[in-house]
């Protein structure tokens, strides 16, 4: 009898400590809390910090994975229909797939989104529309206007201009910048040109006006569009020259590649000066430096916020994302971390555009990337983009790599899409 | 099973001197005692069996149920398409290629695994000094995280900065580009699951071997064998049915092959040539890179399918050997 007295007595314990833990995260005194995922890190905790300061009952939880991974799980969460943050950032890649589920997310119009479409260049304003532009999906935030970031060190060693307004004037088009890279590799041939044959195309296919699809029928052109082909030509011709040092941008050996300085030049987007940063360390401090691009234009990633309709305060939510997004903060962030705003009033500004980055020898980022931001014209992305990237890339791969012939690569890549995209 | 159970219980039951039996039990308390013998039984393995309905049965019925749909993980079910997926995937080349290099990769590791666990379970069988730091050492590499053993060994055959690498060209044999060739990639990956492996293997043989009968490990020596000979007529004939059950357990192990060739081949494509592709690679890429869930659950289907195959295969082997014993 007294056993079983004892076992009602621990069911209790256990149901109080159930409930107790269920108010815990209920949260008390009707305290709200908003969670905020991105990949790597958008420079938003100071931020964060000041908005909860400004409104007391509002609690801001970071939520920050890799690149993959986060958008990864955003899929499965929307597909469950639990699981999501209440803000949630999404790179321009996988825009077009989300997209196509527009229903899945509150539509920011309804919420006074459009009174926010002056802050933003009109290109970067579209790309965050769904469903014919009736719905607004995502507020920008940053965006990627490219440049090119070149050793100063190796450049001198080959005999090379190394001041940045000669260097620019080396490589107007990319064939001369093909040119560059021989008259380097003679002069230089331990060191690689570029990073990868993955980069260059990556770069060259960003600035043209349409890569994989077409802009008016969203049709499938990789196989007859001459510009898809040159920037295919080009990046595989310096892979087979063996003037890359065959990294994948993000992985482990190029990280190591650039600490150990393994090759001289590779197209940079804002946001990318971070992450040379932080793989190279301070013992390459002052040794890069940063000038124009060739052909000029053309954008490489940049993000939204979003606020997936499964969320319990997407009121809030939407007024956080407002927040971090207004022209103010972008400011700041380009500051802290170099993001590019896609907002232009910022990139007038003087704080912006004066500004220099120590790490690459003092150039001048403000300058470069806001004045590249000017003409920029994104590359249409078509709404399948996502399932023939990844199969033009392999094929750029293997012709990097001497596995297979660059034009067969090719032929096999438009094949495999043809057959992908049936 | 459970019939048997109460009815030699309540026999017990009856025997006089236990002092249950003193206290005649009243007609209620008889039957609930009835009832009570006949389900706790079925109340005590019922948790593994909810479990393994709620989180074995079920999703692979669900799955076989996506897996006849054109289904897209965002949209959700589109259409039945009935057998679709699965013709679709009897034709796909990416597929068979997926199924080549997993077998291959099973293949080349499993084998060298086996022999030389066998091995190192015959080395501790031996009076060794400090046994006990031996026989668990052998266990470590099998503890450490696969992602961890993944993310070192491809450093070590890094192409550019990797160890194995730096001492192939200073003995002049030159660089290998272990990642973009196909064998060579094999090679590294079965190098990775006999890291992990070979110890938990060897363990598993070594409890085996502890239970042969000494005295038939005698009389053969006395009889003059050889080390070499009693081992192999003495001591792996009669651990035979744990080895057979460790090269099952490979097998569905290999079959399931996912984090060493993704960590190592640089991505779900295994490689720019899927070289280095495996089955749960390509599921993975179609599922939740091309979030086509309704292909995936074909995939993972001929997945359950071939190992289904391979097990049954096995078994057979099994019953022989038993049958020829």
């Amino acid at each position: 009898m007294s056993a079983r007295r004892r076992g009602r007595g621990r069911w209790a314990v256990v149901v109080v400590a159930l409930l107790a833990a269920g108010c815990a995260t209920g949260g008390g005194r009707g305290e709200i809390t908003i969670t905020v995922a991105t990949f790597g890190d958008f420079g938003y905790q100071q931020l964060f910090r000041e908005y909860e300061a400004q409104h007391p009952g509002v609690r801001l939880q970071p939520r920050i994975s890799e690149f993959d991974p986060h958008h990864k799980s955003l899929v499965t969460q929307l597909a469950a229909g639990k699981g999501a943050a209440d803000v949630v950032a999404v790179e321009e890649g996988y825009m077009p797939q989300l997209r196509q589920s527009f229903d899945k997310f509150v539509n920011l119009a309804d919420l006074g989104a459009r009174d926010l479409q002056s802050r933003y260049v009109s290109w970067k304003w579209e790309q965050g529309l769904a469903d014919s532009g009736k719905v607004v999906m995502g507020l920008g935030t940053d965006m990627g206007s490219l440049a090119m970031c070149y050793r100063k060190d190796y450049f001198q060693a080959a005999g090379l201009p190394t001041d940045r307004t000669q260097v620019a004037k080396l490589w107007p088009t990319w064939e001369q910048y093909e040119r560059t890279a021989d008259r380097f590799a003679q002069a230089k041939p331990d060191v690689k040109f570029a990073d990868s044959s993955a980069s260059i195309y990556t770069a060259m296919l960003n600035q043209s006006e349409e890569g994989y699809f077409a802009r008016a029928d969203d049709s499938f052109i990789g196989d007859r569009n001459s510009n898809l082909k040159r920037a295919f030509d080009t990046a595989a011709r310096l892979g087979t020259k063996g003037q890359t040092a065959r990294v994948s941008p993000f992985t482990q050996p190029w990280t190591v590649a650039i600490q150990q300085g393994s090759f001289a030049t590779m197209p940079c987007p804002a946001w990318m000066l971070t992450l040379v940063k932080n793989a190279g360390g301070d013992q390459n401090r002052g040794k890069w430096d940063v000038t124009t691009v060739p052909e000029g234009g053309g954008n490489q990633g940049g993000s939204f916020l979003t606020v997936p309709r499964q969320g319990q305060h997407t009121r809030e939510a939407y007024d956080v994302a407002a927040f971090l997004t207004a022209p103010e903060q972008e400011k700041r962030i380009f500051l802290d971390t170099g993001s590019l705003p896609s907002e232009p009033s910022i990139y007038q500004d003087p704080g912006v555009v004066g500004k220099t980055d120590d790490y690459f020898s003092g150039a001048p980022v403000g300058k470069l990337f806001a004045s590249a931001a000017d003409g920029l014209h994104p590359s249409y992305r078509g709404l399948r983009d996502s399932v023939v990237r990844p199969i033009f890339g392999a094929a750029l791969g293997r012709a990097e790599s001497g596995a297979q012939p660059p034009q067969e690569a090719f032929m096999q890549a438009v094949t495999e899409a043809k057959t992908a995209l049936k | 099973m459970a019939f048997d159970l109460s009815r030699r219980t309540r026999a017990r039951r009856k025997l006089p001197d236990s002092p249950d039996n003193v206290r005649t039990p009243t007609w209620r308390g008889h039957r609930w005692s009835l009832v009570d013998l006949r389900l706790t039984p079925y109340l005590m393995i019922s948790p593994f069996f909810l479990l393994f309905f709620v989180f074995g049965l079920f999703p692979l019925a669900f799955t076989g149920w996506i897996s006849l749909h054109d289904w897209q993980m965002l949209q959700g079910e589109q259409r039945f398409v009935g057998l679709g997926n699965y013709a679709d995937l009897l034709r796909d080349k990416h597929f068979r290629n997926a199924v080549a290099n997993t077998t291959a990769m099973l293949m080349l590791a499993t084998v060298p695994t086996l022999l030389a666990a066998l091995g190192l379970a015959a080395l501790l069988d031996r009076g060794l000094r400090g046994r006990m730091f031996w026989r668990t050492s052998v266990l470590v590499p099998n503890i450490v995280s696969v992602v961890a053993v993944g993310l070192v060994f491809s450093q070590l055959f890094g192409r550019d900065y990797g160890v194995v690498n730096a001492v192939l060209d200073w003995v002049g044999i030159g660089r290998v580009d272990w990642a973009t060739h196909r064998l060579t990639g094999y090679l590294v990956v079965a190098v990775m699951i006999m890291w992990r492996w070979t110890g938990y293997n060897a363990l598993v043989y070594l409890a085996a071997m502890q239970s042969v009968p000494r005295d038939q490990v005698e009389a053969a020596v006395i009889d003059g064998a050889s080390t070499w000979r009693v081992f192999w007529s003495i001591i792996v004939p009669s651990i035979r049915p744990t080895i057979i059950f460790t090269v099952i357990a490979s097998t569905i192990a290999g079959l399931q092959l996912f984090a060493e060739p993704r960590l190592f081949g640089g991505g779900t494509l295994g490689g720019d040539d899927r070289q280095l592709q495996t089955i749960t690679m390509y599921l993975y890429e179609k599922g939740f890179e091309l979030f086509d869930a309704g292909y995936a659950a074909a995939v993972s289907w001929m997945v359950f399918l071939l190992t289904l195959l391979c097990a049954a295969m096995n078994f057979s082997f099994v019953r022989r050997l038993a049958s020829s014993e």
